[in-house]
């Protein structure tokens, strides 16, 4: 009996050991001040307002620097585990794709069910963008390159990484060199900072951003009081309540609310979870949703919700219908 | 008698003094903290170039030990920036590595061991001038040196000491 439990919790320990979070998609995207500096820029009037947007797929068809410098960054990354998705091959299969879904037909003639958002959600996306620039400037007959590299996360916006200076001049070594050289001196640094960004992440929680909506069917809005766990609270201090003693350290910022929304940031949710089976799974913030849900689902709630997942670092809950 | 006394009193000071300074001296050969390092500028893709000093009472146990402290230079303190070059983090970012896992690091700086494998190129062959500046108590040299900075970072990850970027993902 003796050996039965103890072979059960090494099969438990060894797959608790083995667990693995979600790894985060790393894509390196041209900086707008890149792109719209060089040309690579598209005009819009979006109500009355002339825009200036970049122009991805031109830049990625004619500019090979930016193209060296990307495959330099990105072979350097596969090497340290994070292989990189590449935004020119990225555009080409959103193109693809697009024209693969509204040719689709089933064989009773049934077309593939597409919403506004399904479409809008159709972008070259990643949870961390490394955002781009340089340039390359010359000093007499001397060539240098200003290089800047940013690592953002895709959802709180924050910038988790960086490296940005000034190479040395040369006057022999081509402009493609100076670029390469840049990149090989300032990844390691970069690194180092993207390590630190990971290591908080391990110990402190991945950081998430979660928005509580409601539809116009919801019967309740969140200004209503309820009792829950022996008190009577408005429904944004339950929510509250629950965030803190599911959030790691109860570390999370309520930084606006009224009675039709709650906005969290810097929601630090745990990297695993305990699933019914007993194995350790990752989670992301559509799963931290998704339990926040099902407390909803029962009394004294007893309402339904849509969780909207925009990447593994931001969720919205929709209270009201699914 | 008087005269006697203060002459011993001056006698002792100026010993304890000189003792003093050699002591700090064979602290300061004997630390393993003493990289003195200025960057050249930079190398060719995963490789590090560097001017390294080393101490020691001969000119040749000097330059081993350079390449020592270029090594752990590397591993537990970081590169500086310079000469067009961006400073380089640590392999190793834990503090006290060193002393965590002291029995590897005691078998890889074994003079002739595995942290040879990382030094590339060096200019020991003829320290001179500058690079090799007589200090009391013995030689401060100065040598060039090219670490083969990616291959160790991945041997070390691959041995367990240093934590992968992926690591945990």
């Amino acid at each position: 009996m003796r050996k039965i439990i103890l072979s059960i919790a090494a099969v438990s320990l060894s797959l608790a050991t083995l667990a693995q979070a979600k790894k985060p998609t790393i894509m390196v995207v041209p900086s707008d001040v890149y792109c719209i500096s060089n040309g690579y820029s598209q005009q819009f009037v979006a109500n009355g307002v002339e825009q200036t947007l970049p122009d991805y797929k031109k830049m990625v068809q004619s500019d090979r620097n930016m193209r060296l410098a990307i495959t330099k960054l990105a072979s350097i990354m596969a090497d340290r585990g994070f292989p990189l998705k590449d935004l020119e091959q990225e555009l080409k299969n959103l193109e693809q794709e697009a024209a693969e879904v509204a040719a689709m037909q089933g064989k009773e003639g049934g077309e593939i069910v597409e919403s506004p958002i399904d479409k809008l959600k159709r972008t070259a996306k990643a949870d961390i963008i490394l955002d781009l620039d340089f340039n390359i400037q010359k000093k007499g007959p001397q060539n240098y390159v200003n290089f800047n590299l940013k690592g953002l996360d895709a959802y709180t916006a924050k910038q988790i990484a960086g490296a940005a200076g000034s190479g040395s001049p040369s006057t022999s070594a081509a402009p493609e060199l100076l670029l390469e050289e840049a990149v090989i001196s300032y990844i390691d640094e970069f690194n180092g900072r993207l390590q630190t960004f990971f290591d908080d992440m391990f110990k402190n929680g991945r950081e998430v951003k979660l928005q509580l909506k409601r539809f116009n069917s919801a019967t309740f809005d969140f200004e209503e009081e309820f009792d829950y766990d022996g008190e009577t609270r408005e429904f944004g201090d339950v929510v509250d309540a629950w965030l803190e003693k599911n959030c790691v350290q109860g570390r999370f910022n309520r930084t606006d609310g009224s009675s039709n929304m709650l906005k969290y940031e810097q929601v630090r949710i745990p990297m695993f979870k305990e699933s019914s089976s007993g194995r350790q799974t990752a989670i992301d913030a559509r799963i931290f949703a998704n339990d926040l849900r099902s407390v909803l689902r029962k009394p004294p709630f007893n309402v339904d919700c849509k969780v909207y997942q925009r990447g593994l670092g931001e969720a919205w809950i929709v209270v009201g219908e699914k | 008698m008087k005269r006697f006394f203060l002459i011993l009193l001056s006698t002792l000071v100026v010993t304890s003094a000189g003792a003093q300074s050699r002591k700090e001296r064979k602290a300061l050969f004997g630390s393993s903290y003493n990289y003195e390092i200025a960057v050249l500028g930079v190398g060719q893709d995963g490789t590090k170039v560097f001017k390294v000093w080393g101490y020691d009472k001969k000119v040749d146990k000097a330059i081993v030990q350079a390449k020592k402290n270029a090594v752990a230079a590397c591993i537990f303190r970081g590169i500086p920036g310079g000469n067009g070059a961006a400073p380089t983090p640590a392999i190793c970012r834990e503090t006290n590595a060193e002393e965590t896992h002291a029995d590897y690091f005691n078998d890889f700086f074994e003079t002739g061991g595995k942290y040879l494998k990382y030094v590339n190129l060096t200019t020991d062959a003829v320290p001179s001038g500058q690079d090799r500046l007589k200090v009391k108590g013995g030689y401060k040299v100065g040598i060039a040196v090219q670490i083969l900075y990616d291959n160790l970072r991945r041997d070390l990850e691959a041995d367990g000491i240093a934590r992968r970027l992926d690591a945990g993902f």
